[in-house]
């Protein structure tokens, strides 16, 4: 409770005692970890996988649903204490902002890269609904453009994107950039939901879709085939002085912290900053929830209890 | 303080404006006497107009007038439920307008109890709740004050009642309920503003009884206001008739009806049966020679309305003679006299105003 | 008569004027973006060094520099042994957060157990230190009692069994956790609303200047969309329980504020008058005669306060709150829509049970005359003390019979029995046998009618937007309407959103009529028969507190991200008001009247079409009103689904670098179409009805 632990002091009087206490610290704080859940899979997983590296050493654990982009600014005013997946395209310029401000530290990445692009579910691919698929070229195709088409785009396919709060306009531009402006449009969703409420649909249907998604995610158990564009190039982006005719790079995934988290948690912060994870693991981690419909914090629990060995050499210092 | 002859209600010139620049305009005026006109002009709306007059310890001040007529306004001003713009206002020799916060609220508690034309009975208490809710707000504590509301409702006789809610009593019973609250604090003024006017006919009659019968019982000082004529010459022993805000006239009923001071008071007079409304004492005549064998065995007080006492007063033979509360003879009532007074004539009237 | 039919004739003239002049505007104007006829430019003061455009912007640096820089104090940190800078309002800010939370911990450690409460009081390394110091969670099943005597105790045995099976069910479903998690947050928030929304309506009722001043705001936050204010809390008050009770508590006081206020006008000023003849004080005057006399309107007002908290219970949760609405993001993001869907039941079941308790016991009575024994006065108390021991007894033996969970004592979540396979079959099975036919009906939609209706809306210059409403304006309410409508239009043609309004509008204004049609039908069809008009009322409140997010994916399913999927949502949701005040309006028409029809020899057709409905229509257009308000809502909320309008950038808001001031300001703009609307509605309405001569 910090209203009744915390003392106020005016900077004078502070300034007397200030002398006296500046000492190293060498444990951690008895204070709870606040440990941020989304509503993804992997995310709220791998947040209790991480509260129970914490409690194996001791320390207390508390967890708080957050908005996934709202949350930096959370960690940085210290009313969470990190974020463990920070991705690339989707959360990049919120991280940036709220580290720009100040409050929020950089932890270093995990092992896993990110890949977040245009892609066909698998049974797109197996009944032959765009031939020549991955391959971006096949989408040129009138056969590949009636695939896509929907109710409100015309005589055009349609590209599902993500929620324009992601990364903005960069699908429309490359579409356009590729030549394929007069062929697809594009329509955001609206949250997550809403890609895989229509991935679903589509496949009961069997139906083509065209539309965003990222690895590694639970949909990778189904298979997903991203789209392959020409490849990524420094000073393809508009933003870098390119025209955007590139598909997109592996991203990074990112851990953050508030800035206060080394000194306050020491041995926690040691073990956060090496703490890293693969995409399999991260696959792992979804699959037990999405797959086999078990809990958060059981999966959570079943993921500790099955890879002792990679993660228990974290803790040590 | 107080003595016995000191009047409970003392009204000097009040004036009740109502309008935001009343006050102001009151206190530019340089003479003693408001000037009515230029508070009209300026927007005001004058609510009661220069009212003074005394209410003594057990009697029973009624005000009529019709509606817009300032009369409940005047009842507000003396119990403090509204502010008077100038002029005086003595309870018991103190001077209500002086008290602050505390003191009315203490006064209230002690002195005053009020009855409304709506009942104003608060929705969420029970009968017992309402009646006891008086007392509690003084700090009664639980128990005597349910035993003192369980008093009150013998008193207007609502038992079985009790765990009503107000809403499933009928208008009678409502009032009944009001009357009791009334009362609970055995307050020295009462207040009743139109208590019967929202109910049936019938009702009212009863209901009129009723508070005779009580006040009969109780003595209270008490100011009552009605729109009935009927009902302040039943039940007055003074009326002041009010009109936009003035008394045109205050008197006993019998001097009210017999010599009105207004046309506009002769308005209610007019139609208003002389029997129902005057005393034996005004038409008696006196007992001059007649020896006590020449008299009727019948006694009738002074203080009897004649249409109770006419029946009985017809059957005897010989004049009745007409006694005061000592017992002392002090006049006889004739049967004639009785006659032209039911059914009566130009003559008959005429000989009335003489005789009083 | 003559003069009448005058009258109305000139209404009819400046009607059709008002429409001549309009089509005239959008024909005769050209779009182009030099032409400030066709769409206001940003407009700058003072060579450019100040713009309309820039207020977000400015909102945002003043709120960060009074957050972030004002007034700085130095905080001692005793963790860190350290210093650290803060500043005075942040830490204000937070004082009052930690006291929230403090609060919601100390109802949910009592039912959950825990040690935050006791930290509260000691520390953490206290709690570390002393292995005992952790307060243990009641078993399920004697909550369950307790939920059974409270419920015996103020409203007898019906209400026992409902508080007692609902209770249950949220055990037995597996919800227990995230259950006591939202009904500590709302036993918190509902509370704190209400005492709020009573003493704002009361300082309303005693002082006119009040009132004066907060009508706008209370306008303001009951047609924001919350999501514009989700960042500016999170930036003040952290995020958590707290936060997402102190969104409640904005979103949840302003109806309690008015019904008060309401209630407290209609008491009769006699009534106020016995209560001072009696003697009270200014405080008795208030608590024991002005309060108890409006109390019909309070309750009204408490059962707002309930519904409104229950219904944030979901949105609450992007901000921290934990909890059931949690939970049911989690479940529709893997498309768990059974899951999803008994998790909204047990919000309703809440909502529902809370009602009931908080009428039961604002009715109950004291008897004056019960000559009580030990028992008697305590037996509350003692059965609960029973059930206490009763049900720790049972939670041991559980430790004996299960190993893994013991069900006796607390059924973790998801753990429980569950019916959502057969939700989900339900579902599939409506996506793989309807969708191929919805098409056609969704090509339909889309192409023939959502499109063009698009493009009409962009398509109006913005002059004629102008005319049309503030005529509209004029023609109803006078210079004064035409006023204060021209003025939220201003307001909103300033920013450089201009025409992603439109775009809401264009929705808002497509759901308002289809959900009026439907709901008038269903509400004049209902309002024949007492029973049906019950029945549909009941069925009114539970969606109303049922989590619109539920549908929204099944919706999506069927439809995809395309506006008729938002549309539809849109009007599931809105269709509820439309049809609540179309039963209320046609079963409150005076019986006198409805009599007097019969005796002139109307038939049941020409009772319902030339008495019923004329009469009952000053009401209905206010059921039209809170139609409005709630597609409104729901449009915003169709940018979870995908937009392009106010909703979409609100929601973008929450990520953005001038999100706050952004979040703001799209907002108002927001709520200023549903306040134009709002003003011309109930400003025909209330002269309607002073015309017909009916309250």
């Amino acid at each position: 409770m910090k209203f009744l632990s915390r003392k106020l002091f005016v900077t004078l009087l502070g300034a007397f005692f200030l002398s006296a206490s500046h000492l190293a610290l060498a444990k951690d704080s008895k204070e709870p970890i606040v440990i941020p859940t989304h509503n993804w899979s992997s995310q709220i997983v791998m947040a209790y996988v991480i509260g129970g590296i914490f409690e194996s050493m001791g320390n207390r654990v508390d967890y708080k649903s957050a908005d996934s982009q709202a949350v930096y600014e959370s960690v940085r005013t210290g009313d969470i204490t990190l974020s463990h997946e920070v991705w690339q395209s989707a959360f990049g310029k919120s991280f940036y902002n709220a580290m720009e401000k100040g409050g929020l530290i950089d932890v270093g990445n995990h092992e896993a890269l990110t890949l977040e692009d245009l892609g066909v579910p698998k049974h797109v691919i197996d009944a032959n609904l765009c031939p020549g698929l991955p391959d971006w070229e096949a989408l040129k195709q009138q056969k590949c453009v009636d695939a896509f088409k929907t109710a409100d785009s015309g005589n055009k396919g349609r590209i599902l994107e993500g929620p324009q709060t992601w990364h903005g306009d960069l699908i429309p531009n490359r579409i356009k950039a590729l030549g394929l402006a007069d062929k697809y449009v594009v329509k955001f969703a609206g949250s997550a939901d809403a890609l895989w409420a229509e991935l679903a649909s589509a496949k009961k249907d069997g139906r083509g879709i065209l539309m965003f998604n990222w690895t590694p995610n639970f949909t990778d158990a189904d298979g997903f085939s991203f789209i392959k564009f020409p490849p990524y190039y420094d000073g393809c982006r508009i933003a870098d002085g390119g025209d955007e005719a590139c598909g997109s790079p592996d991203g990074w995934l990112k851990k953050a912290a508030y800035y206060k988290m080394p000194r306050k948690w020491p041995a926690a912060y040691t073990t956060f900053s090496k703490l890293s994870f693969n995409t399999t693991q991260i696959g792992q981690m979804a699959a037990l929830v999405d797959i086999d419909k078990m809990s958060h914090k059981d999966a959570a629990k079943k993921w500790l209890a099955d890879n002792k060995k990679v993660w228990q050499p974290w803790t040590k210092k | 303080m107080s003595n016995e002859n000191q009047p409970v209600i003392k009204c000097e010139a009040v004036y009740k404006i109502f309008g935001d620049e009343a006050k102001k305009i009151i206190d530019a005026q340089s003479s003693d006497v408001v000037n009515i006109e230029e508070l009209n002009q300026a927007g005001c709306i004058v609510g009661v107009n220069n009212a003074s007059f005394e209410v003594h310890k057990g009697e029973m001040l009624v005000v009529m007038g019709l509606s817009g007529s300032g009369k409940s306004t005047l009842l507000r001003c003396i119990s403090r439920l509204t502010d008077v713009t100038c002029g005086k206002v003595l309870i018991d020799g103190e001077d209500l307008l002086a008290m602050n916060e505390k003191e009315l609220i203490e006064l209230r508690r002690s002195k005053m109890g009020m009855v409304f034309q709506s009942f104003a009975l608060l929705p969420h208490k029970t009968v017992l709740e309402n009646i006891a809710f008086p007392l509690q707000v003084k700090g009664v504590n639980i128990q005597d004050s349910i035993k003192r509301a369980q008093e009150m409702i013998e008193l207007v006789s609502l038992q079985g009642r009790e765990h009503s809610f107000p809403r499933q009593l009928s208008g009678g019973q409502q009032q009944r309920v009001g009357i009791a609250r009334s009362l609970a604090v055995e307050p020295d003024i009462w207040f009743l503003d139109e208590p019967f006017s929202a109910l049936d006919p019938l009702i009212r009659k009863e209901m009129q009884d009723e508070f005779l019968r009580i006040q009969a019982v109780l003595k209270k000082t008490i100011l009552f206001v009605t729109h009935d004529f009927d009902e302040a010459l039943r039940l007055a022993d003074r009326i002041a008739i009010m009109k936009e805000g003035v008394i045109e006239q205050l008197d006993t009923p019998a001097n009210i009806v017999l010599n009105p001071a207004t046309p506009y008071v002769r308005k209610f007079t007019q139609e208003v049966p002389r029997e129902k409304v005057l005393r034996v004492e005004s038409v008696m005549e006196e007992v001059g020679k007649l020896k006590a064998s020449e008299l009727s065995t019948l006694r009738v007080s002074k203080d009897a309305i004649i249409e109770t006492i006419a029946e009985a007063v017809l059957s005897e033979s010989k004049p009745v003679p007409v006694i005061d509360d000592t017992d002392k003879m002090i006049g006889i009532l004739n049967c004639s006299t009785i006659i032209h007074m039911l059914f009566g004539d130009k003559s008959a009237e005429n000989t009335l105003s003489k005789t009083s | 008569m003559q003069i009448k039919t005058i009258t109305e004739n000139t209404k009819l003239v400046q009607v059709i004027g008002l429409f001549i002049v309009f089509f005239a505007l959008y024909v005769l104007i050209e779009p182009s973006a030099d032409n400030i006829l066709w769409r206001i430019p940003e407009i700058s003061f003072g060579e450019g060094s100040f713009s309309f455009w820039a207020v977000p912007a400015i909102i945002n640096d003043s709120i960060d520099y009074m957050m972030f820089e004002w007034m700085p104090v130095q905080i001692y940190d005793s963790e860190i042994e350290d210093y650290d800078t803060s500043t005075l309002l942040k830490e204000v800010t937070r004082g009052f957060s930690g006291f929230i939370e403090f609060l919601i911990n100390l109802i949910r450690e009592l039912i959950l157990g825990g040690v935050k409460t006791i930290v509260a009081f000691t520390s953490w390394d206290f709690i570390s230190d002393n292995e005992w110091a952790n307060w243990p969670a009641l078993p399920w099943t004697v909550v369950l009692a307790g939920a059974f005597i409270i419920g015996y105790a103020l409203g007898g045995k019906g209400l026992a069994f409902f508080a007692g099976i609902s209770t249950a069910y949220t055990a037995i479903f597996g919800q227990w956790e995230p259950a006591m998690e939202t009904l500590s947050f709302v036993l918190i928030a509902a509370p704190l609303s209400f005492i709020f929304g009573l003493v704002l309506g009361i300082l309303a009722y005693k002082n006119r200047t009040i009132e004066i001043l907060l009508n706008p705001l209370l306008n303001v936050a009951q047609t924001m969309p919350h999501f514009s204010y989700l960042v500016p809390i999170v930036v003040l008050f952290g995020i958590g329980d707290q936060a997402g009770a102190i969104a409640t508590i904005i979103f949840a006081t302003p109806p309690m504020v008015r019904l008060t206020l309401l209630g407290l006008k209609k008491i009769s000023p006699e009534i106020v008058e016995a209560g001072m003849m009696s003697g009270c004080t200014n405080r008795q005057l208030l608590f024991k005669v002005l309060i108890p006399s409006a109390r019909r309107d309070i309750l009204i007002g408490v059962n707002q306060v309930i519904m409104q908290c229950l219904a944030m219970a979901v949105i609450a949760s992007f901000i921290g709150a934990k909890g059931l609405g949690f939970n049911l993001l989690v479940a529709l993001n893997q498309l768990r829509i059974g899951q999803a869907l008994e998790l909204g039941i047990s919000i309703v079941l809440i909502a529902v049970v809370l009602d009931k308790l908080s009428l039961a016991w604002a009715n109950k009575q004291v008897d004056y005359f019960a000559d009580l024994t030990f028992w008697q006065k305590h037996r509350y108390g003692l059965m609960f003390l029973v059930s206490l021991v009763v049900g720790s007894f049972f939670a041991y033996i559980g430790t004996l019979i299960f190993n893994d969970i013991n069900y006796l004592y607390l059924i973790p979540h998801s753990k429980g029995i569950t019916t959502a396979p057969v939700w989900q079959a339900g579902i599939d099975w409506v996506v793989e046998n309807w969708y191929h036919s919805l098409q056609t009906f969704n090509h339909f939609m889309i192409k023939d009618i959502l499109i063009p209706m698009k493009e009409a809306y962009l398509g109006m210059p913005v002059v004629a937007t102008f005319t049309l409403m503030m005529g509209i304006g004029y023609i109803i309410g006078g210079i004064r309407s035409a006023l204060v409508v021209g003025g939220f239009l201003l307001f909103i043609s300033l920013t450089e959103w201009w025409d992603r309004a439109l775009i809401t509008a264009y929705m808002t204004t497509f759901g308002v009529i289809i959900s009026t049609i439907i709901g008038a039908t269903v509400g004049i069809l209902c309002a024949q028969n007492a029973k049906a008009s019950r029945f549909i009322l009941i069925v009114c409140d539970t969606f109303q507190t049922f989590p619109s997010f539920i549908y929204l994916i099944p919706v999506i399913m069927l439809f995809g991200v395309t506006d008729t999927s938002v549309l539809l949502a849109v009007i599931v949701y809105a269709t509820i008001p439309a049809t609540r005040y179309t039963v209320e309006g046609l079963r409150n028409v005076p019986v006198a009247l409805q009599e007097a029809g019969s005796m002139s020899g109307v038939n049941r057709w020409q009772r319902l079409t030339k008495i019923e409905i004329p009469l009952a229509f000053p009401h209905i257009m206010l059921g039209v009103n809170q139609t409005v308000m709630f597609s409104l809502v729901m449009v915003i909320f169709g940018a979870f689904i995908g937009t392009d309008d106010l909703g979409q950038l609100i929601l973008k808001a929450l990520s953005d670098e001038k999100g706050i001031g952004n979040g703001l300001i799209l907002g108002f703009c927001v709520a200023f179409i549903g306040l134009a609307v709002d003003h011309l509605i109930s400003k025909w309405s209330h002269d309607r009805k002073q015309a017909l001569g009916i309250n």
